[in-house]
């Protein structure tokens, strides 16, 4: 071992852990190239990590930690459950949505549209002056004549008495 | 925001609801006179009438015989002898903004001789004629007063 050596095997733990700079890190690999016992000693670091790592990722494949986390979620959840108005008041706290500035606009503009889109709608049914005015209309004694003027606004039932009837048919 | 939440939800019910509401009374404007080709007298309030007239039947002699402007209330039939011997009887059946339907019976000893159901809407006159008269027709004819 030299006196490099010395120097190195400070840096090797660092370098190791990939925590050493690029200037040491420069000088620890020119080391290593010529020097078998360092080398040596970074591979036992290596093999150290491999026998303790193995295990311990056995040991965290085995527990599952979703479902301990779903079990920790279910008691805060039980913990803090309150009525549905305070819960339903927490989150409209919570919530940037429902804060004043936000949720009066809002309300307004709902109920504007809302009011506007109702009249338009109730414009689309037709009305009842598109449609014929003489919903029925039925006589057992008079033939009946229906006239209906819309440029006049005018709807004319015309009953032809008996006597009109006989003058027609002769 | 317990307080505003209430006001609004009636605000808005009434918004959605006013366009619809039913006032289930109506006055109409009932005339009844006498149209003939006798004469050249027109009674002034019926010259509107002789003009609406003239494209269909165009008489030269206008003679209002009786004029009434009874209220209509929902199923509530109002009878007015309308011609000698003859009844008229209206009554409302839905009113809708500004449309009033209403139905027109005229009975001749008790007996329907016109059955009819007619829209009535603002500046839209339905008439009724052909019964013999005098020497001319009975013309009826009604509006309604939104």
């Amino acid at each position: 071992m030299t006196d490099s050596c010395s120097s190195v095997s400070k840096l090797l733990e660092k370098y190791f852990d990939r925590e050493v700079t690029d200037r040491e890190r420069l000088f620890v690999e020119g080391h290593l190239q010529g020097c078998p016992a360092c080398r040596d000693a970074l591979t036992s670091m290596e093999g150290l990590r491999t026998l303790i790592k193995a295990p311990v990722e056995e040991a965290t494949q085995q527990e599952d930690f979703p479902w301990v986390w779903q079990k920790i979620e279910r008691e805060i959840r039980l913990q803090e459950k309150g009525s549905w108005w305070q819960s339903l008041r927490s989150w409209m706290d919570l919530s940037p949505l429902f804060k004043k500035k936000v949720w009066i606009p809002a309300v307004a503009t709902v109920i504007v549209l809302l009011f506007i889109s109702t009249q338009v709608i109730l414009k689309k049914i037709p009305s009842y002056s598109d449609t014929s005015v003489v919903e029925y209309i039925e006589s057992k004694t008079h033939n009946i004549m229906v006239y209906e003027s819309e440029k006049a606004k005018m709807t004319m039932i015309w009953l032809f008495d008996e006597e009109d009837q006989e003058l027609s048919r002769s | 925001m317990k307080r505003i939440f209430p006001v609004l939800l009636f605000i808005l019910t009434l918004s959605l609801l006013s366009p619809s509401l039913s006032y289930g009374q109506v006055q109409v404007r009932l005339r009844v006179f006498e149209a003939s080709n006798v004469g050249t007298g027109i009674d002034s309030s019926l010259r509107d009438m002789r003009d609406q007239f003239k494209p269909l039947v165009d008489f030269s002699s206008y003679r209002l015989l009786k004029e009434e402007t009874p209220t209509l209330y929902l199923n509530q039939p109002v009878s007015s002898p309308a011609h000698p011997g003859r009844n008229i009887e209206l009554t409302l059946i839905r009113q809708h903004k500004n449309v009033a339907e209403v139905r027109v019976k005229i009975k001749r000893e008790q007996m329907d001789i016109l059955n009819t159901q007619v829209r009535l809407s603002p500046g839209r006159t339905v008439s009724i004629g052909g019964p013999k008269h005098g020497e001319g027709v009975i013309i009826i004819t009604l509006s309604a007063q939104f």
